[in-house]
């Protein structure tokens, strides 16, 4: 699993590769939770190269959601794979945390 | 020949992994393999995945007390067009039917941290037994492959 960062009109996009599973979850989400910190601006997860999620991963994005509701920063994921959105569907995350097709759709969801 | 039309077509793995979490990923390379070489569609191949990841994460991450080495006994066999998935391990007995399934409408404040590992495992699969046998957790697991479906379109 890898994270790279970047900023793109004032939003954090963190892009996630690999896998997210019982093993490495922590280990995202402290990566991303350290790289938000200082974020005022949206934070975008694009899930383009994520090729897998568990539901240690789940956890994960729901702590990091968490964190962000709290400071009122708004949070999308953009380009889901079909089996991951399908996993976002079935335990309801798809209703708790803003999902889109693309990072240009999500940064003009946040944008609004 | 495919894989669908061989009648008799009944392939086997079988591994055993330690109690480490960084052994899921182990088990997910012979997973991928093995349904890569039988036609497995990639959508139930990650349901076995999902399934593995969230039984192995359990018992590795609350099944032993000791502190010592366990092995972990995976088999995943395609008999016809039903996977069968059995993981066997001598960790404490666990009661996967004692959790209440998550509220999936809950807000994003008052959704609680957790418990969804075994609830994906059911949905993702058609079938999954649980028994405890002379001191072993004995999970079975079953999904449909969908390589006939496929293979009709």
């Amino acid at each position: 699993m890898e994270i790279s960062t970047e900023t793109r009109n004032g939003a954090l996009i963190a892009k996630a590769e690999g896998r997210i599973d019982g093993a490495n979850a922590r280990d995202f989400e402290s990566a991303v939770q350290t790289a938000v910190r200082d974020c005022e601006g949206a934070v975008i997860i694009d899930c383009e190269n994520l090729s897998y999620i568990s539901s240690a991963g789940l956890r994960a994005i729901l702590l990091i959601a968490k964190t962000l509701g709290k400071r009122k920063v708004k949070f999308a994921l953009c380009s889901l794979s079909e089996p991951i959105a399908e996993i976002f569907q079935i335990s309801g995350f798809d209703q708790i945390i803003s999902t889109h097709s693309s990072r240009d759709e999500a940064l003009a969801a946040v944008d609004s | 020949m495919s894989a669908a039309d061989d009648a008799g077509n009944n392939e086997l793995l079988q591994f055993s992994v330690a109690n480490d979490l960084r052994e899921i990923a182990v088990a997910a390379d012979r997973i991928d393999e093995f349904c890569s070489a039988n036609g497995i569609p990639p959508a139930t191949a990650y349901a076995i995945n999902l399934s593995v990841d969230e039984l192995l994460t359990n018992t590795i991450s609350y099944g032993y007390e000791d502190g010592g080495e366990h092995r972990i006994d995976l088999m995943i066999r395609l008999d016809g067009d039903v996977l069968a998935v059995e993981i066997s391990d001598d960790g404490i007995e666990f009661a996967p039917d004692s959790a209440d399934d998550p509220d999936t409408n809950a807000s994003i404040e008052d959704r609680p941290i957790g418990g969804l590992g075994i609830f994906l495992t059911r949905k993702m699969m058609d079938s999954f037994d649980y028994r405890r046998d002379e001191g072993r957790n004995i999970v079975t697991l079953t999904k449909k492959t969908g390589i006939a479906s496929q293979e009709n379109q």
